[in-house]
């Protein structure tokens, strides 16, 4: 009952709360901070479309998100089970300052990134070979579909015995789990591709090596980096098991580490760096797949 | 996989079997022929070992047990994102300002990975069914709610125009016009999300057997660590992660035949 109370009250309170939390050391004065959107609100034209885009509503559903979580951590009265906001972005400010975030954040975007590097190296040549050969698909396909369906996450006991805590174990984890996706939709690629353009190719005598490079490879790369995406965003959510479990530094262990302390800001702060780096890597691959495959466009993951 | 070549000749349905079945054979018998090189420790893993292991497991009832556990967390917590999901994914898909309340929020809880909530679910429900029941429900969720907006927003608009013209009230649109022409969608959301889901209850159980101590939390992941944390038993983790794998692909299956039977004009 009283939640819903306080679900109509957000939106009235929720921008001037969170004008205060973008500055942390200016709460108090969520006021004034508050007062220069409304003349832009009046003004009519350019500033007024502005303010009704999707960015100024993004905005407000920020704000009344933090409202909300501001509420519900006074209203839980436990910060060491949900402290407010205020104390988040505090600790997410000290962690920046000693550069113990950007340590562990760069700890475990190298290990993403070695990672999804060896599984490219290993999936996608072996996808072109299972894809234009039927013969070594009949083969090797059932291995494939043994293997596949053990999640990466369960070969964490298996990978601590093998490898001990340390960098091995996320990078293995994570290669397996990028390996699949990037293997199946590389042999969809290439065996999808057009016929016609094939044919087309063949009877302007195009050889085998040509045929390959400028034919085969670009129709089926749309479908490799559709692979790729989906290769990290499972990726993504490995590193953060294999770490927490058998890692001695990354974001996972972060996170554990700091729950043992009872540092409950830190966990959250870490939490809030574990999204926006997804966010911000996703990013990155979107505009990498625009880059090598532009005429892909239209190409989403379903 | 293979028994689909029955009507074919018989020849071909050979080839299919050994095509099958020869490199795996193959793997499994190098992996025996390395074991018998190693020491004879009745630890060390080799597939009659494991065949032996899986035998006393399931004998005394533990696997089966822990299975049946970790599954029953799956179904609740998928249940619970079920309801969730879909009901936010219908309104998000059939309202527009709805969708671009909550389209920020979601997208930015997204890219946090199941496993990052587990230390904020440890601090608030502890080390038992409820902590890990919360990271299935978290993970199951996102491919529901993204799947089921998806559908509703593909919806052939004239079937809901067509509605509204016979002055069907909004609320059975949503429920008789829209929510069965987004089934499809849903159902590919199900299963996308029980698949994560299996995954994410093995990682959670996983999680918190290592972090306090072997706990109390059970299931098949949990067990998974007690045999590397305590007794090194090699063997009965392989026999894990092969029952893994198989209620992993049953679920796939499963859903895939449900699939087929609701909507078989989409094979």
């Amino acid at each position: 009952m009283t939640m819903n109370v306080t679900n109509h009250r957000v939106p009235e309170q929720g921008v001037s709360r969170a004008a205060g939390v973008d500055d942390p050391a200016s709460s108090q004065r969520s006021e004034p901070d508050a007062a220069p959107a409304l003349p832009t609100a009046t003004k009519p034209g350019a500033i007024r479309r502005i303010v009704s885009t999707r960015a100024f509503i993004a905005v407000r559903s920020f704000a009344a998100f933090l409202a909300l979580w501001y509420l519900l951590a006074a209203w839980v009265g436990n910060p060491i089970q949900l402290p407010s906001p205020l104390r988040v972005a505090a600790a997410l400010i000290s962690l920046g300052a000693d550069g113990e975030l950007f340590d562990h954040a760069l700890i475990s975007t190298t290990r993403l990134a070695i990672s999804l590097v060896v599984a490219v190296l290993l999936a996608v040549p072996l996808g072109f070979f299972m894809g234009l050969s039927p013969k070594a698909n009949a083969y090797l396909d059932p291995v494939v579909e043994l293997l596949r369906p053990i999640s990466g996450i369960a070969w964490i006991p298996l990978g601590l015995f093998i490898f001990g805590v340390g960098d091995v174990l996320p990078v293995f984890i994570m290669v397996y789990v990028a390996f699949f996706p990037l293997l199946l939709n590389t042999i969809a690629g290439v065996r999808h591709v057009d016929g016609k353009l094939v044919n087309a190719a063949r009877t302007m005598g195009v050889g085998r090596r040509a045929m390959l490079r400028h034919v085969i490879v670009p129709a089926a790369l749309p479908t490799v980096m559709v692979g790729f995406r989906l290769a990290f965003a499972g990726a993504w959510a490995a590193i953060i098991a294999a770490e927490l479990i058998g890692s001695p530094s990354g974001l996972g262990f972060a996170i554990e580490w700091y729950r043992q302390l009872l540092m409950t800001p830190k966990v959250y702060g870490f939490i809030v760096v574990i999204g926006i780096v997804g966010y911000l890597c996703d990013l990155a691959l979107r505009a990498l797949q625009r880059w090598l495959t532009p005429w892909a466009e239209g190409m989403e993951l379903a | 996989m293979t028994t689909r070549t029955a009507a074919a000749p018989n020849r071909t349905h050979w080839n299919s079997v050994l095509e099958a079945t020869l490199v795996p054979a193959l793997l499994v018998f190098a992996w025996q022929l390395w074991a018998m090189t190693l020491a004879t420790d009745p630890r060390s893993p080799s597939p009659t070992h494991v065949a032996t292991t899986f035998v006393d497991l399931v004998s005394n009832g533990g696997l089966i047990g822990a299975t049946l556990q970790s599954l029953g967390r799956v179904v609740v917590g998928f249940g619970l994102a079920l309801v969730c999901g879909v009901v936010l994914g219908l309104l998000m898909g059939s309202n527009r300002r709805i969708r671009d309340i909550f389209d920020p929020i979601v997208e930015s809880f997204r890219p946090i990975a199941p496993m990052a909530i587990l230390p904020v679910a440890i601090l608030w429900f502890g080390t038992g069914t409820p902590a890990a029941l919360s990271i299935v429900t978290y993970a199951a969720f996102f491919p529901l709610l993204v799947n089921t907006v998806h559908g509703v927003s593909r919806v052939d608009r004239k079937l809901v125009l067509a509605a509204m013209t016979m002055g069907v009230p909004r609320a059975r649109i949503l429920a008789r016009v829209i929510l069965p022409a987004a089934l499809p969608s849903i159902m590919l959301g199900s299963r996308l999300a029980m698949g994560v889901a299996w995954t994410a209850i093995i990682a959670a159980e996983l999680g918190v057997g290592a972090k306090s101590g072997g706990g109390g939390s059970g299931g098949i992941g949990q067990m998974m660590f007690v045999f590397y944390a305590y007794s090194i038993d090699l063997n009965a983790i392989v026999v894990c992660m092969i029952v893994v794998g198989v209620v992993a692909l049953l679920i796939d299956r499963l859903f895939r035949f449900v699939e087929y039977r609701l909507m078989p004009w989409r094979h």
